[in-house]
C-alpha cells in the first residue's frame, strides 16, 4: 500500500517528468538531473529561506542560549522550558534547520530509483520501469533507456576518478562554512560545529562513492545552488570571508524583526545568579546592542538611506 | 572533555553508522529494485536432460525423470570489483539470464560478466571460454548456435560469431546501442535487436548487414521468423512483422506497453505477450486482432507451445493455456513466485524457472506440479 502511493505521487511523476526533459535536452539525462534539482530547489525555496533565517537566528541567540544555560544549567526542565520559550518568541524553530534536508530525503531515495531503472542498470530494474511510464505519454516509450554518459561519468554506476567525492564534499563544506558561527559564547558549541564542518561533508563524499554518479550529481547542483542561495541572502561568504574583511550581514526583514524582538525584550533578571550581573541585564534592556544597531544601519543602506557625506 | 561534546559525538558518530549502513538499505538493496542484478536463465532440454543457470551463477544439469544432478554444478565467478562498497558484492555468483544452447557435445552458457562458456554435456568439463581474457560488456541475452557456429549479443552493442568447436573469434558486427536480445537464426540469416531500435538481418557467414528496419523504441526482444515473415517486439509499443526478404513492413500492431519476450507462432496466429498485460493472438498475415487474453499482470517470459496450447506465464506467478480459435484462457497453475525467465516444454511438461530459484515441471493438460526443484546449493 505504502509502495504503492509513494510510486504515485512521487516515483512515477519523477520517472516520467525525468524521461521527458532529457528528451529536450538533447537526450542527455546528466543535463535532466541538473534541470530537475533547479526545479526540486526552486519549488524548496521557501523552505530554504525559512532554513536560512532559522540558522542565522539560531546563530544570534548563541549568547542568551548560554546565558540560560549558565542560570539554569542544574536544572534541565526550567532550561528546556525557557529554551522554547525563546524559540518561541523570536519564531525560530531548531527544526526548521532541518526541514529542507528532510523534504529533499524522498527526493534522493526516488532520484536513485529512477537512475537505476531509466538507464537499465540491470533487466531487473529496467523491467520494472515499463510499469511506471505514462501510457498517455507516447514519447517516454521512445526515449528509454536513457544514455548514462555524462561528460567523464556513467551516471548509472560510482564516479570511479573520485572526482565526484571531492566535489560533493568540497561543495558541503563551503555551504557549510558560509553558515557557521565565526563567534560563539559557548564553546561547546563551537566545538560541535567544527566537528559538523568536517562530518557531513567526509560522509557524504563517502556515500558518494557508493551510489551512482547521478545521485551525486544532484548533490552537487544542490550544493550550489545553497551556497548561491546563501550568498544573497545572508550577505557574501560569511563565515568563508577572512575575518578581517567580513561584515555585518544584509539579512532581511523578517529577520531583523525577528531578531529585534528577542533582543529588544527585557529579560527578567530578578533572579539571575550573581555570576551574570545586574550591569548585564541593565545594558540589555536600557538599548539594543551593538550588532542590533549595526545591521539596522546595513539594511537602512540596502534601501537607499545612505548617511550623507560632507 | 565535557559531557555534552562527549554525548554530541557520540551521537554524530550513531547518525554516520545508521547512514552508511542504512543508506544502502534505504536506497534499494533490500528495498525496491535492487542493484544486484539477479538472472532469469531459461530452460534447454536435450536427450532427458535439462540445462539451465542458477541465481548463483552455475549452470546445472538435471536428469528429468529422476531429477537428479547429471554432474556437479559448474559455477562461473564475476571479478573482483573495487569501486563499489556497498550493495553488490566483491565478488562471486554471476548473473545468468539467457536460456543456455545446446549441440550433440556442448552446452554454451553467458553471464551478466560478459563471458561465454562452452562446457561438455556429458561430463560438465569446461572447453572454452570467450573472451578468454578480460570481459565483455554484460551479456543478458541467449547465445544461439547454428552453421557451426555460436552467436551472442552483448551490451558493447556487438554480436560475436564464434567457432562453435573452439571459441575462436570469426566476426563480429557493431550495432548503435547495447544488445539485450537473444539472436534468432533461419537459414544463412541472422536477426538480432539493438537498442539503437533497430532490428538487423546480417549473413549468418560473415556478418555482412542484409537489411535493418527502424523502429520507434528500443528492442529487447528476441525475434521470430515463420512463414517468410521476421515478428519484433518493441519498447514502442508495437509488435512489427517484417517481410523476411528485404524487411520492409507488413503490418504493425500496437499495444498499451512494451514488447519484451519472443513472440510465438502457430496455425497461421501469432501470439505474442506484452507488459501491459495483455496477450495478443493475431492474424499473421495482416495483424488483425483475432483475440486477446487478459493475464492481470505484465508477462515478459515468451510462451511456449505444447500439444496445440499456447502456454504464457505472468509475472505474478501464474501460468494460462490458451486458445484462441474458442478465445478460451485457462489457468494451469499459480505458482506465488514471480516469473521472468522463458518457458519451455518437452513431452507434455512445462518447464518454469521462477525468481526464487526454484525449477517447476508443470503438466500442459492438467496443470499439476509433477515436480519443483530448488536450484540453490545445500
Amino acid at each position: 500500500m505504502v509502495g504503492e502511493i509513494w510510486d504515485l505521487i512521487i516515483l512515477s511523476p519523477m520517472i516520467n517528468v525525468l524521461i521527458v526533459i532529457s528528451g529536450y535536452l538533447l537526450h542527455n539525462f546528466g543535463l535532466a538531473i541538473i534541470a530537475l534539482t533547479i526545479i526540486v530547489r526552486f519549488v524548496t525555496l521557501p523552505l530554504t529561506q525559512k532554513q536560512l533565517r532559522a540558522t542565522k537566528a539560531m546563530q544570534e541567540m548563541q549568547p542568551k542560549l548560554a546565558e540560560l544555560q549558565k542560570k539554569h544549567g542544574k536544572d534541565k526542565a526550567r532550561l528546556a522550558q525557557e529554551q522554547m520559550r525563546m524559540y518561541k518568541e523570536s519564531g525560530v524553530s531548531p527544526a526548521g534547520c532541518m526541514l529542507p534536508m528532510l523534504v529533499q530525503m524522498p527526493i534522493w531515495i526516488a532520484l536513485f530509483q529512477s537512475i537505476i531503472r531509466v538507464l537499465a542498470v540491470n533487466p531487473e530494474g529496467f523491467l520494472n520501469l515499463a510499469r511506471h511510464l505514462y501510457s498517455s505519454w507516447s514519447q517516454v516509450f521512445s526515449l528509454v533507456p536513457l544514455n548514462s554518459k555524462f561528460l567523464w561519468l556513467d551516471l548509472a554506476v560510482p564516479d570511479r576518478l573520485l572526482m565526484l567525492p571531492i566535489l560533493v564534499g568540497g561543495t558541503m563544506w563551503l555551504q557549510q562554512k558560509m553558515v557557521m558561527p565565526t563567534t560563539s559564547a559557548d564553546p561547546k558549541q563551537q566545538a560541535q560545529s567544527r566537528m559538523m564542518l568536517w562530518m557531513m561533508p567526509i560522509m557524504f563524499a563517502f556515500l558518494t562513492m557508493q551510489f551512482p554518479a547521478g545521485l551525486a550529481l544532484y548533490w552537487v547542483v544542490s550544493n550550489v545552488i545553497t551556497i548561491v542561495i546563501q550568498y544573497y541572502m545572508v550577505g557574501g561568504w560569511g563565515g568563508l570571508a577572512p575575518a578581517g574583511a567580513r561584515k555585518a550581514a544584509g539579512r532581511d526583514k523578517k529577520y531583523i524583526t525577528h531578531i529585534t524582538r528577542v533582543e529588544e525584550k527585557p529579560v527578567d533578571y530578578a533572579d539571575v545568579g550573581a555570576d551574570i550581573g545586574a550591569d548585564v541585564g541593565a545594558d540589555t534592556a536600557q538599548k539594543a546592542p551593538p550588532s542590533l544597531r549595526m545591521f539596522k544601519q546595513q539594511a537602512k543602506r540596502s534601501k537607499g538611506h545612505r548617511p550623507k557625506r560632507r | 572533555m565535557s559531557g555534552k561534546l562527549l554525548t554530541g559525538k557520540i551521537l554524530l558518530l550513531l547518525v554516520m553508522l545508521v547512514t552508511l549502513v542504512g543508506g544502502p538499505a534505504l536506497f534499494g538493496c533490500t528495498g525496491g529494485v535492487s542493484t544486484v542484478p539477479k538472472g532469469w536463465s531459461g530452460v534447454a532440454i536435450a536427450d532427458g536432460t535439462i540445462f539451465l543457470g542458477s541465481m548463483e551463477g552455475k549452470l546445472v544439469a538435471i536428469d528429468v525423470s529422476s531429477q537428479e544432478r547429471r554432474w556437479p554444478d559448474v559455477p562461473f565467478e564475476a571479478p573482483k570489483k573495487t569501486t563499489t562498497f556497498g550493495c553488490a558484492p566483491a565478488s562471486g555468483g554471476v548473473a545468468i539470464y539467457g536460456s543456455p544452447a545446446l549441440t550433440e557435445e556442448l552446452v554454451y552458457i553467458a553471464g551478466y560478466h560478459g563471458k561465454l562458456y562452452a562446457v561438455s554435456s556429458e561430463t560438465g568439463a569446461l572447453r572454452w571460454v570467450y573472451p578468454r581474457e578480460g570481459e565483455l560488456e554484460p551479456v543478458i541475452g541467449g547465445p544461439v548456435v547454428a552453421l557451426g557456429k555460436v552467436y551472442i549479443g552483448s551490451s558493447d552493442g556487438k554480436i560475436y560469431a564464434l567457432d562453435a568447436a573452439t571459441g575462436d573469434r570469426a566476426w563480429e558486427f557493431e550495432t548503435g546501442g547495447k544488445i539485450w536480445s537473444t539472436p534468432a537464426v533461419n537459414g544463412d540469416t541472422l536477426y538480432i535487436g539493438s537498442f539503437d531500435k533497430k532490428l538487423y538481418a546480417l549473413d549468418a557467414a560473415d556478418g555482412r548487414k542484409k537489411w535493418e528496419f527502424a523502429t520507434e523504441g528500443a528492442i529487447a526482444a528476441t525475434p521470430l521468423v515463420y512463414d517468410g515473415m521476421v515478428y519484433i517486439g518493441s519498447f514502442d509499443r508495437y509488435l512489427y512483422a517484417l517481410s523476411e526478404a528485404d524487411g520492409s513492413l507488413r503490418w504493425k500492431f500496437r499495444a498499451e506497453n512494451w514488447f519484451w519476450g519472443r513472440p510465438l507462432a502457430d496455425d497461421g496466429v501469432i501470439y505474442a505477450a506484452s507488459v501491459d498485460g495483455w496477450v495478443y493472438a493475431l492474424n499473421a498475415d495482416n495483424g488483425d486482432k483475432m483475440a486477446e487474453f487478459d493475464l492481470g499482470s505484465p508477462a515478459s517470459s515468451s510462451p511456449v507451445l505444447v500439444d496445440g496450447s499456447v502456454i504464457v506465464a505472468s509475472q505474478v506467478g501464474r501460468v494460462y493455456a490458451l486458445d484462441a480459435s474458442r478465445h478460451e484462457k485457462k489457468q494451469l497453475v499459480d505458482l506465488e513466485e514471480e516469473i521472468y525467465a522463458p518457458l519451455a516444454a518437452s513431452g507434455g511438461v512445462v518447464y518454469v524457472h521462477t525468481d526464487k530459484d526454484v525449477l517447476h515441471a508443470v503438466d500442459a493438460g492438467s496443470g499439476t506440479v509433477r515436480w519443483s526443484l530448488s536450484l540453490e546449493s545445500e
